[in-house]
């Protein structure tokens, strides 16, 4: 039975990937003009896996992310100010720019952290799942997102058994982008579909188009009540495409540049909103138009946030090393 | 019952020092108050007196050495006393018992150390640190360590007696001897193959001479060993140097009411130079400017909620830098007092060492000799350091006119670590803004 | 006083501090039903149903769930089997656990203990016999203890389970079976993670060591003070951070130090103390310092190599005495 969403929820869709897309332009160009210190991977494209798993989320429940976090981090209602001073390394940003990019987490709103490990998710979320479930006897739920590449980890064996062995709440959400960093992933896996795998872990393993933000919503209120109904976990893979390069100022020499514009125009979760809503459920151009400008200048005032604060001051440098 | 005599410790950021000059001998007679000794610290020279009647009984440091506070420098005592811990007596009357038996001691371990002249002392550190401390050189101590090394026991168990007694061991003609003995030289610092003969002597204070004076023969050139001051002096600006980047930024300064306001002043009888009008306005603007008020340490800005100002001044051997403690605390009059006798106690040598610690900001004024502009050194830890030069009448363009003003020219040296050009540039238009209309200093 | 064994002392002070926290909880492999290879977990799964975990044979969940567990709220325990088997969740200990605090700008705590049995225990050749404290003293965000005796096995092992930080607990396979006095309850002093004990004072040398290693430095004590040689005895008891403090007052008072330890000298935990003494206090110093530890080659199994391997307190007492 597929849950029934209102305009109201659609709209608040559009609007998180809008912001997402927004986001992630924005540090773009803010890393090519040498504003951003580091490295930075960016979610362009992928707006709707991430949008549709944690709407269907408590903020109680709890996300692992990935090093291509930044949408994840949005679409669990963190604030995009702090996230903007973090990815500058500003004191003022939501780890008091002590991780950056690849380390963002808001932990008030259950982002309990992007991992520059890839592959490193699987078993905090899983523990997580385990305290929640097992000794602190709520119904709190865990999701860890992972790519392709991820998959591959030993890491996500481990934690994917006992996860089904012991029935814990955590959903194991799979952004196929079909891109290991800059090896194709049919080149070093034998399955075409990795949700393969859930079966043999005893786990039901669901396919979605991840460029539907509708159809990630369903799989994921679907996996969310069977988690917390006791049931256990549940493997989503959700089909995108990687636009970007791996890391921004990737020379994508591995692949042809009009191949993936030519995939981003057909696939843009953006363009195909309108199409995909639901049956009942209209908005106009003009209002999808209004919507997109609004997040533009959300974080136009995002990047003014984080460029207007400080540097985090010398005497935080051996701060947070220990609790105590 | 001798006495010690240390390293004093002249202040609380004073670690180290060094014995500028014995003013008195082994040996001599000293009166209680008499300079037995001056030290020199980066700071400044300070004399140390005898808190007794007595004798200097033995120096352990020698002059141009270097040691931390409280290390012990010498004995004072009176005639004839043995002083503690095994360090040689000065008086004749040694006590006779105790030295040949640590002698024969020493002379069972390892006799006279036999080691070549210059060669590497093997010792422990922490008989090197005790050595140090007693004044001993290493090269007489024999060693009874692991593998020949030097260890704290040897330190301990040693007197430079001991060491005496036996260093008679050098063979020597009779004549040699004699001139030796004459010339007053150790028989045993003379180089010789074999038996030491008349021309080894001759030999060795020949070369002496040369190491000794090495321009000697050249009366165009003199060689003279720097002042404890000077020795400060250099030592502070070669380490300002090597700290601090610096930039220079210079900025005129209109003095016409300066001129009056002085002149208003001086009619009721309050007399105040222009450097005190400095102090005062320069403390005003270091207010509002934190980052020329504050010092480095350790990639950390200390940031000083008071002004300290110090005044530079020039010496006929040196130059010293007493400050104005809380000077922007300070009425111009109460600061005007205080630099007069800060300069009247420089020049007599009686600044008190508090007076030279603590400043945040100094102010060096080369006026009085025409100077137009010039770089001044940062006196560390401070970051910044102020420049006065000549004033002079100017032709200036005011209101699209040609009149004649008098201009004053400052030259802000600062720390670019911690100031920036444009923080620098805005503390110097302050200090502008503020002399150019004194009534600002109200507002 | 009452004497107990090394072993019941740390199942004393799990019982005690799951009593007093209900989200304290411990997982590892062979814990619940065999009670640990060693018994060190007998009689708790009775005592605490369902917070004496048997996991599969999975390190990496078994450490990295153990830190999402504390990012979720629990304060777990988790146990390596033999400490050999760390490496398997290195990145789990040092990319995760070691980490998230820092890299989220203090918004995580990791309650979290990982016990890990360590030493030679006769026979157990090279992948069972490891003492391997050393790898983790070089990471900053953990902090590694090794006690001696069973007084301060409970004590440490209390303060390691109610420190916010995670906490590496290395146990002396051969200890476990030793016995101790340890005090009644109401008669504990607690320990303070970071503090070394003088265990003997002496002027002579001072001797350092911790775990299995202080009874090298206690035989060796003896032994000398038949001779008059009077050695100051430390237990570093925290291996990081450790009481440089303690340390560099006896060598102070003393000038000579030895160390001893059972991990592989070149590289080994009191390296670093050697080095900061060398750094700090080289001026105090009459002897050089002399370090004891394994050979550095892997554990061999024929029992006339093991014995090669060891450390023995008569190789103490010649150095010593060398460069007294």
């Amino acid at each position: 039975m597929p849950e029934p969403v209102t305009r109201e929820q659609a709209k608040k869709f559009y609007e998180t990937m809008c912001t997402i897309r927004c986001f992630e332009e924005s540090v773009k160009r803010d890393f090519l003009n040498g504003e951003i210190p580091g490295f930075v991977h960016l979610y362009i494209g992928e707006e709707a896996i991430g949008t549709g798993i944690c709407a269907a989320l408590r903020d109680t429940d709890l996300i692992e992310s990935t090093h291509r976090g930044h949408g994840h981090c949005v679409a669990k209602g963190a604030d995009v100010n702090k996230m903007m001073a973090e990815i500058f390394g500003k004191k003022d940003g939501l780890c008091h720019g002590k991780g950056g990019s690849m380390h963002i987490a808001d932990f008030s709103v259950g982002m309990l952290g992007a991992n520059g490990v890839v592959g490193g998710g699987y078993n905090l979320a899983t523990g997580a799942a385990l305290a929640n479930k097992m000794i602190l006897k709520n119904d709190t739920v865990s999701v860890v997102f992972f790519g392709d590449g991820a998959s591959n980890r030993g890491t996500f064996h481990e934690a994917a058994n006992v996860a089904a062995a012991w029935k814990l709440p955590v959903i194991f959400v799979n952004e196929m982008n079909c891109w290991a960093s800059t090896t194709p992933y049919r080149t070093t896996t034998a399955v075409e579909d990795i949700s393969d795998r859930a079966k043999g872990y005893n786990m039901p393993g669901v396919i979605v188009d991840g460029q539907n933000v509708f159809e990630v919503y369903q799989a994921a209120v679907e996996a969310v009540a069977r988690a917390r109904r006791g049931e256990g976990p549940t493997f989503i893979e959700a089909k995108t495409y990687r636009i970007e390069g791996h890391f921004v100022g990737d020379p994508e020499h591995y692949r042809k540049k009009e191949e993936t514009m030519e995939i981003f125009h057909r696939t843009d979760p953006l363009k195909l909103f309108k199409t995909q809503c639901p049956e009942g459920i209209e908005f106009s151009q003009e209002e999808l138009d209004g919507i997109l400008t609004a997040a533009r200048e959300k974080i136009a005032k995002a990047k003014e946030y984080a460029v207007s604060c400080e540097y985090p001051d010398p005497s935080e440098f051996l701060t947070d090393v220990y609790a105590e | 019952m001798a006495t010690e005599l240390l390293m004093p410790k002249l202040g609380l950021t004073m670690t180290e020092g060094t014995i500028d000059e014995w003013k008195k001998k082994e040996g001599d007679a000293v009166r209680k108050g008499e300079i037995l000794y001056s030290v020199a610290t980066d700071k400044l020279t300070n004399d140390v007196e005898a808190d007794a009647d007595g004798v200097l009984l033995k120096i352990l440091v020698a002059e141009g050495e270097t040691v931390p506070c409280k290390t012990l420098v010498g004995w004072l005592g009176q005639p004839g006393e043995a002083v503690p811990d095994g360090a040689a007596p000065a008086a004749a009357a040694a006590p006779a018992a105790e030295a040949p038996a640590v002698g024969a001691a020493g002379a069972a371990a390892s006799a006279a150390p036999a080691r070549e002249a210059g060669a590497y002392v093997p010792a422990t550190p922490y008989a090197k640190k005790l050595a140090r401390e007693k004044g001993f050189d290493l090269a007489q101590v024999p060693a009874t360590g692991y593998k020949g090394v030097i260890v704290a026991k040897d330190v301990l168990a040693f007197t430079p007696a001991a060491a005496a007694a036996a260093a008679p061991a050098v063979k020597a003609s009779p004549l040699a001897a004699k001139v030796a003995a004459d010339l007053g030289i150790d028989l045993s610092a003379v180089n010789a193959h074999g038996r030491v003969l008349a021309q080894d002597i001759l030999a060795y204070l020949e070369s002496t001479r040369e190491k000794a004076e090495p321009a000697a023969a050249d009366a165009r050139e003199e060689t003279k060993p720097m002042s404890g001051m000077r020795k400060a002096i250099a030592r502070n600006m070669l380490a300002s140097v090597q700290t601090s980047p610096t930039v220079t930024f210079n900025l005129g300064i209109d003095m016409s009411e300066m001129k009056r306001y002085r002149e208003q002043l001086k009619a009721k009888e309050i007399k105040v130079s222009y450097t005190d009008l400095l102090v005062k306005f320069v403390s005003k603007a270091l207010t509002e400017f934190p980052l020329l008020n504050c010092s480095v340490e350790d990639n950390k800005i200390i940031y000083k909620h008071y002004v300290n100002m110090g005044v530079a001044v020039a010496l006929d051997n040196g130059l010293v830098v007493p400050n104005i403690t809380d000077a922007d605390k300070k009425s111009l009059t109460e600061i005007s007092a205080e630099v007069k006798e800060l300069a009247k106690l420089a020049r007599e040598g009686k600044l008190p060492p508090e007076k030279l610690r603590g400043g945040t900001f100094t102010i060096t004024n080369l006026g009085m000799y025409g100077i137009e502009s010039f770089t001044p050194i940062i006196n560390q830890p401070e970051v910044a350091i102020l420049g006065v030069n000549t004033m002079e009448d100017k032709v200036v363009v005011r209101n699209g006119e040609m009149v004649i003003r008098p201009i004053m020219n400052l030259s802000l040296t600062a720390d670019h670590r911690v100031v920036d050009g444009s923080v620098a540039a805005q503390f110097l238009q302050r200090v502008k803004s503020l002399m150019e209309n004194p009534a600002l200093m109200l507002a | 006083m009452r004497k107990i064994t090394f072993s019941e002392a740390t199942r004393e002070a799990m019982a005690e501090e799951m009593e007093k926290y209900p989200e304290c909880f411990v997982m590892g492999e062979d814990i619940a039903r065999q009670g640990g290879i060693f018994g060190q977990f007998k009689g708790l799964p009775d005592q605490f149903p369902g917070r004496v975990i048997d996991t599969p044979i999975s390190e990496t969940f078994i450490v990295g769930g153990g830190v999402g567990a504390a990012l979720a709220g629990a304060r777990p325990v988790v146990d390596m089997h033999f400490a050999d088997f760390i490496g398997v969740a290195m990145d789990e200990v040092f990319n995760q656990m070691a980490k998230v605090r820092y890299m989220f700008g203090g918004q995580a705590k990791i309650p979290l203990v990982l016990r890990a049995p360590d030493g030679l225990a006769g026979g157990g050749a090279a992948q069972h016999s490891q003492s391997v404290e050393s790898w983790f003293i070089h990471i900053p965000g953990i902090k590694v203890v090794a006690p001696s005796n069973p007084y301060d096995a409970k004590m440490v092992l209390k303060a390691a389970i109610e420190s916010d930080d995670p906490v590496l607990y290395f146990e002396n396979k051969v200890l476990y079976k030793e016995s101790g006095e340890v005090p009644e309850k109401e008669d504990e002093v607690p320990y303070q993670i970071g503090k070394a004990r003088v265990e003997r004072e002496g002027k002579d040398v001072t001797i350092v060591s911790y775990s299995i290693g202080m009874k090298n430095a206690r035989a060796a004590a003896d032994q000398l003070a038949k001779d008059g040689i009077e050695a100051e005895v430390i237990d570093l008891i925290t291996l990081s951070p450790w009481d440089k403090e303690t340390v560099l007052n006896s060598v102070k008072k003393t000038h000579r130090l030895c160390l001893v330890s059972e991990c592989v000298k070149q590289g080994g935990a009191l390296a670093e103390v050697a080095a900061v003494v060398a750094e700090e206090a080289l001026e105090y110093l009459d002897a050089p310092i002399l370090r004891y530890g394994a050979p550095f080659t892997p554990i061999p199994f024929a029992p006339t190599l093991e014995k090669m391997y060891r450390v023995y307190p008569e190789d103490l007492v010649k150095g010593i005495k060398g460069v007294l």
